[in-house]
């Protein structure tokens, strides 16, 4: 089967549920939001120059997540999955498909995202500010940071085969977990998913990975759980 | 000509046997019923047909493939397995704009589908406002949706109302006369032998029966005459004279076994005995089916024990 039509179909499923463009809305607003409140609050002290601008993505990622975790829970409820499988038989490029039409608006919305804070955490700082070469890789690191989270979600979505169980395992990991260990700076907890990539949006680092490496190690994640995700969808039944 | 052939299929559940050595053939043509109490493994055998079920063993094929292999196989089966499959949060025109796109089949079938099952009026509103009687017909588009040469619907008159189910009667029957294969599965025998030409009938996995639905009633319904009378004794006496196979309830009413009305009313024309009533008993049908499959049934009340 030819993957465009395939892709087509799962662009219009995606288009189509109001809770997936909530959101995507909510990636927008919740990381604008809290990364300005962040901000103002941080003007003067001497946290890390480009994260007071993008703080505000802990709570962002929380929307990315929940995205690519409800656009693969749609296909878990009420046999949905045996009939979108019916139609395309063949499961790792329906899968594929599901995973392109997740990743793409979450990079269009993750990138404006990143932008849009950039200019309100510019506007906040002002003489603090980061300077627009580093603001412009927080901006892009923040897109794509984004969209590796939701295409997290999105493999271990299928895993679990529950959109439930998923949010359950990754809000109180990345709400909590990750906040906890995270402060203890280096080491194991900085190659956790939403830690490594978010090395990005730093202007200082001190442990293993840069922003490029920190990226890489996140996709790895979600590159892993996409996979484990394929592996699953064909050996299950559906 | 595109035909279900299903060779030796098995499905086991840690060591349970949903779909025990299946072997059979759905024609074109005609509407075949799929029989079955609940749990008989109807549903199993259509999604390993489906290829979304991995069979233990055997093999399922339409026109001589897999599903699995099917290019856009909406184009060529269409099949409906629950009611649910829709999201509720989206109209039933979404729902299958995107399952049209998949297999590249033109929009306007979307509406001709919508319009065909009724559901127009109502295609821009959420699926969860549906009732579902209305969900089932939705289901129901989505199958007719790339005007397929095989249908394959699982309880597909669960939730319809009196008018819904001569609709689906109609339409099944309407899909067969165009030459389509029909598979249709229910665990009703009065609902399956308004519609279906010929019957798969299971039992616990097994195939109990594979047989046109004429001679099913033929070979299992056995005719019967319900007939009273003045004096019971003496229409007694003029049956077991006749060597009527005949019992007597407590009213008096006398059922003949093995007779017709014809036969039994003449009879007792000829011997004067006055008719009060006669009746031929149309019941059977139903009967025949119970006591083909309840020996396989799964969930048979047993007796409780003191």
């Amino acid at each position: 089967m030819p993957f465009v039509p395939v892709l087509h179909a799962e662009w219009i499923k995606i288009r189509t549920l109001p809770s997936l463009r909530g959101a995507l809305a909510a990636v927008l607003v919740t990381t604008v939001v809290f990364s300005a409140l962040a901000s103002a609050d941080a003007d003067g002290r001497g946290s890390d120059a480009l994260f007071s601008v993008f703080s505000g993505i802990s709570f962002g990622q929380v929307a990315a997540i929940a995205f690519g975790t409800t656009a693969v829970a749609s296909e878990f409820r009420g046999g949905a999955l045996r009939l979108t499988l019916a139609a395309v038989p063949d499961r790792g490029r329906w899968f594929a498909a599901k995973a392109t039409a997740i990743a793409l608006p979450t990079l269009a919305v993750g990138l404006l995202t990143g932008f849009v804070t950039l200019l309100v955490g510019r506007a906040v700082l002002g003489g603090s500010a980061p300077g627009w070469a580093e603001g412009v890789r927080g901006a892009v690191g923040c897109g794509l940071h984004l969209t590796l989270m939701a295409l997290f979600a999105a493999g271990l979505t299928v895993v679990l085969r529950s959109g439930v169980a998923t949010l359950s395992v990754l809000i109180p990991f990345v709400l909590i977990v990750s906040f906890v260990i995270g402060d203890m700076s280096g080491g194991v907890a900085d190659f956790l998913p939403d830690r490594a990539g978010q090395v990005a949006l730093h202007s200082d680092w001190d442990g293993t990975l840069g922003p490029g490496s920190g990226l890489l190690v996140t996709a790895l994640w979600s590159a892993g759980a996409l996979l484990a995700g394929g592996w699953t969808l064909r050996h299950r039944d559906a | 000509m595109t035909s279900i052939d299903v060779r030796d299929l098995t499905k086991e559940y840690g060591g349970r046997r949903a779909v025990d050595g299946l072997t059979f053939s759905v024609r074109p043509g005609r509407v075949t019923g799929f029989l079955g109490p609940n749990g008989a493994g109807k549903s199993t055998t259509m999604r390993m047909v489906l290829g979304l079920d991995h069979p233990t063993t055997g093999t399922a094929t339409i026109g001589g493939h897999a599903y699995a292999r099917l290019r856009e196989p909406l184009r060529r089966v269409g099949s409906l397995l629950d009611a649910d499959a829709a999201h509720g949060s989206r109209t039933a025109r979404d729902h299958l704009r995107a399952l049209a796109a998949s297999n590249r089949i033109p929009a306007r079938r979307v509406d001709a589908v919508l319009e065909e099952t009724g559901l127009a009026a109502v295609a821009r509103r959420r699926v969860r406002t549906y009732s579902l009687g209305m969900r089932q017909r939705l289901g129901i588009a989505a199958a007719l949706l790339g005007d397929p040469e095989a249908v394959l619907l699982d309880e597909p008159a669960n939730g319809l109302d009196p008018e819904g189910i001569v609709w689906i009667r109609t339409l099944l029957r309407r899909l067969a006369a165009e030459g389509r294969t029909v598979l249709v599965s229910s665990h009703l025998m009065g609902e399956t032998a308004a519609f279906a030409d010929h019957l798969l009938i299971l039992g616990r996995g097994r195939l109990l029966a594979d047989t046109s639905v004429q001679e099913f009633i033929h070979a299992r319904v056995q005719p019967r005459v319900r007939v009273r009378t003045t004096d019971p004794a003496v229409l007694g006496d003029l049956l077991a004279l006749h060597g009527h196979d005949a019992s007597r309830d407590a009213e008096g009413t006398w059922t003949v076994l093995h007779a017709r009305v014809d036969d039994i009313g003449r009879l007792m024309s000829e011997a004067g005995v006055p008719v009060l009533e006669l009746a031929a008993r149309e019941a059977g049908l139903e009967e025949a089916y119970l006591d083909l499959t309840a020996a396989e049934a799964e969930f048979t009340a047993q007796p409780q024990e003191a």
